[in-house]
């Protein structure tokens, strides 16, 4: 298996959010993220930091991770972001 | 309004709508990514219509209005400020496209970023120095010759350059143009035949490169 670049588990993260119906609890995330705890929580951080995804609390005071808006745009817009880095070697 | 004044604006003018349409263009995937090659990158054009607007739009600016009458400010003064900025901005511009490409070689350190504002301070301060054109030829041909160097360097070590040599052969361009545009400045009477040939190459390498980046946004 090849090293995931950073915007690649950056997307994938976002993918996996999106896939569970966009509301994940922060633990399975991580579990389906395959990236160790100290790894993830970088960029689990960096995510919420960015406003790519938000924390949300249920009424049972349990916490869920949800895409924003522009979390979404960042998945419609994966395939031009990376074409754009390839074509001008960034 | 003298011939040649009219088409030194024109060139400035669709320098400057080149690059603020590249970054404009391209904040989008900038806001998205947060990528640094695309943060250089936008940066270097921004830094390129800066450039521009010092180059011309003011020098424009004084002729039509007379600033000396208007703000009572020395004409020389202004000049001296105004190619100090322009030698400024452009070569932040070089510089922040070569760190575009070289971030990842270079470790993605931040520190660089400061030690290239450095040098282009210096290289401002060195186009202020009067009666020297031969330190000024030296030091920009020293700065080109790094700068191809160094790209050439990224080129002959990456994966597939057939693909990229158009690119390299984009950037190279533009760093030549940058460089006799300069030249052009600094140097009385440098290529004055030359002039609309240097102009017209040089818009022809903005047009392409936007066109590469509206293709790709």
């Amino acid at each position: 298996m090849t090293k995931r670049g950073k915007l690649e588990i950056r997307r994938d993260i976002l993918n996996i959010i999106r896939d569970n119906k966009n509301s994940i609890k922060p633990t399975p995330l991580l579990r389906k993220s395959k990236l160790s705890s100290k790894v993830f929580q970088g960029y689990y951080s960096e995510l919420i930091e960015k406003s790519l995804i938000q924390e949300v609390t249920s009424k049972n005071q349990e916490t869920y991770v949800n895409l924003t808006e522009k979390g979404f745009r960042f998945l419609e817009r994966y395939k031009a972001i990376v074409d754009f880095i390839e074509e001008f070697e960034l | 309004m003298h011939p040649e004044m009219g088409a030194e604006i024109i060139y400035s003018f669709v320098i400057i709508i080149c690059s603020l349409m590249v970054y404009f263009g391209t904040k989008e995937l900038y806001e998205l990514s947060s990528h640094k090659g695309i943060k250089y990158f936008r940066q270097a054009f921004l830094f390129f219509a800066i450039a521009y607007f010092f180059r011309s739009i003011i020098m424009y600016a004084l002729f039509l209005f007379n600033f000396k009458e208007v703000l009572d400010i020395s004409p020389m003064l202004i000049g001296e400020v105004t190619l100090f900025l322009f030698v400024y901005f452009s070569s932040m511009a070089v510089f922040s496209l070569l760190y575009s490409v070289m971030w990842k070689k270079w470790n993605g350190g931040s520190r660089k970023i400061y030690l290239f504002h450095f040098l282009a301070v210096i290289i401002a301060f060195l186009s202020l120095i009067p009666r020297s054109p031969a330190l000024r030829f030296g030091l920009n041909i020293l700065l080109f010759l790094i700068i191809v160097f160094t790209v050439y360097q990224v080129y002959r070590e990456g994966k597939n350059r057939k693909k990229r040599s158009s690119l390299y052969a984009i950037y190279m361009l533009l760093f030549l143009f940058f460089l006799l545009n300069i030249f052009d400045i600094l140097i009385p009477n440098f290529l004055t035949q030359f002039k609309l040939i240097i102009y017209l190459a040089s818009i022809t390498i903005f047009l392409l490169i936007l066109y590469k980046v509206l293709k790709k946004t």
